[in-house]
């Protein structure tokens, strides 16, 4: 019974599917990133987007393949983005918290308000020590 | 939690030697190389009351919370993609203070790093104590920051005290 | 032309019209967070046009350059935030 079956075609079919998914995910993110009026709102919401879109592309991909070597390495690759795709984000955002780069205009930002006192003085009292070094 | 590292990598290991250098009866796929993965997990996790006894009962939760993480990974990517594609936002984002309960090192890294991977939030930093987690959060609900702390702590932080401790 | 080229030609042509509008984001990001944003999006997209393209010509040796390519993105946005964050203290 099964040799009735083409197994060819399912894999064809089934990584389609996949990669259409991951397609139309990623393109959403691009125009998001396009359309969103803040960095934060688009940071938050781009990076993400674009990493499950990948890991969707790269499973239709492995699953095509069909092979253990393939799997493998699309695994790899999969493991690593969603490893490091959080720590890239988390790390630029904190930068642009320092930079000053400024919230959209309806954010609501009363518990953030120490916070930035803090870091934008602690910045002050910084290039005061520099002048007068 | 190292435990359930190691079986994991034993069973991906595994699962790609029996099918690259063994003799297979099962036609390669995708799908069988998976239910061998998982045979082999099941297999180990049976043995573990003889060295590790909490772990037995910590499996069951632990594939109950990648089953809630995956869910609100769907749920908030597809509540992102709605806005991006009608042109009025609908969100309202906020910056909001979460009280942290878990203390160690391990914990906060593997909180800020769930609440980053869900679309619409995004952690920004740590108070200096390690009392605050700040993150920034679209959808806030009429101004009600209280309901999303609720919701991360008893959400994410609950399930992940219960695998850790 | 089966339906599957068919589907890879669309996923590559979509694909490149959100190279594309990144770029656009590129040129006119008002600041320099923005562009690195831009520029993580950049090695996704080409990370996923190189897994395509592999899947295209079926040619098992492409992959390991999207091996490659994520290591070294990561790498690339980090070391520029880095040197923001330390360029503005």
């Amino acid at each position: 019974m099964l040799d009735n079956i083409n197994f060819l075609l399912i894999r064809e079919i089934v990584s389609s599917v996949l990669i259409i998914i991951g397609v139309v995910f990623m393109t959403i993110s691009t125009i998001g990133l396009l359309r969103f009026p803040d960095f934060y709102i688009r940071m938050s919401a781009i990076t993400k987007g674009a990493t499950l879109g990948l890991g969707l592309i790269l499973t239709g991909m492995g699953i095509y393949f069909n092979e253990p070597d393939m799997f493998l390495k699309v695994m790899l690759i999969i493991g690593f983005t969603f490893l490091t795709s959080p720590v890239a984000a988390h790390v630029i955002g904190r930068t642009a918290v320092r930079n000053k780069i400024p919230f959209w205009e309806r954010t609501n930002l009363e518990e953030f308000k120490d916070y930035l006192h803090k870091e934008h003085s602690a910045h002050r009292d910084h290039e005061r020590d520099n002048k007068q070094v | 939690m190292k435990t359930f590292i190691i079986h994991f990598l034993i069973a991906f290991i595994g699962s790609y030697l029996y099918f690259k250098y063994g003799d297979p009866m099962l036609p390669y796929n995708a799908f069988w190389a998976v239910v061998v993965a998982v045979f082999i997990m099941f297999v180990l996790w049976l043995t573990t009351p003889f060295y590790h006894r909490t772990y037995f009962h910590k499996l069951p939760r632990a594939l109950n919370f990648i089953a809630y993480f995956l869910k609100e990974l769907v749920v908030a990517n597809l509540r992102v993609a709605y806005d991006i594609l009608t042109p009025n936002y609908r969100m309202k984002p906020a910056v909001v203070a979460v009280p942290l309960s878990v203390t160690t090192d391990l914990e906060i890294t593997l909180l800020a790093n769930i609440i980053t991977l869900t679309p619409g939030s995004l952690m920004i930093d740590i108070s200096a104590d390690r009392k605050l987690l700040y993150m920034h959060t679209l959808y806030v609900k009429d101004n009600d920051l209280e309901s999303v702390k609720y919701h991360i702590k008893h959400g994410f932080e609950r399930r992940l005290m219960q695998l850790t401790r | 032309m089966s339906l599957f080229s068919f589907t890879l030609i669309f996923a590559m042509a979509s694909l490149s019209l959100c190279l594309v509008m990144t770029g656009i984001r590129f040129a006119i990001g008002p600041t320099l967070p923005d562009r690195i944003t831009a520029f993580d999006l950049f090695v996704a997209n080409i990370i996923g046009m190189v897994a395509i393209y592999t899947e295209f010509t079926g040619n098992e040796d492409f992959i390991d350059v999207g091996i490659i390519l994520s290591l070294f993105g990561f790498l690339g946005s980090i070391s520029f935030a880095y040197y923001l964050m330390k360029s503005t203290r």
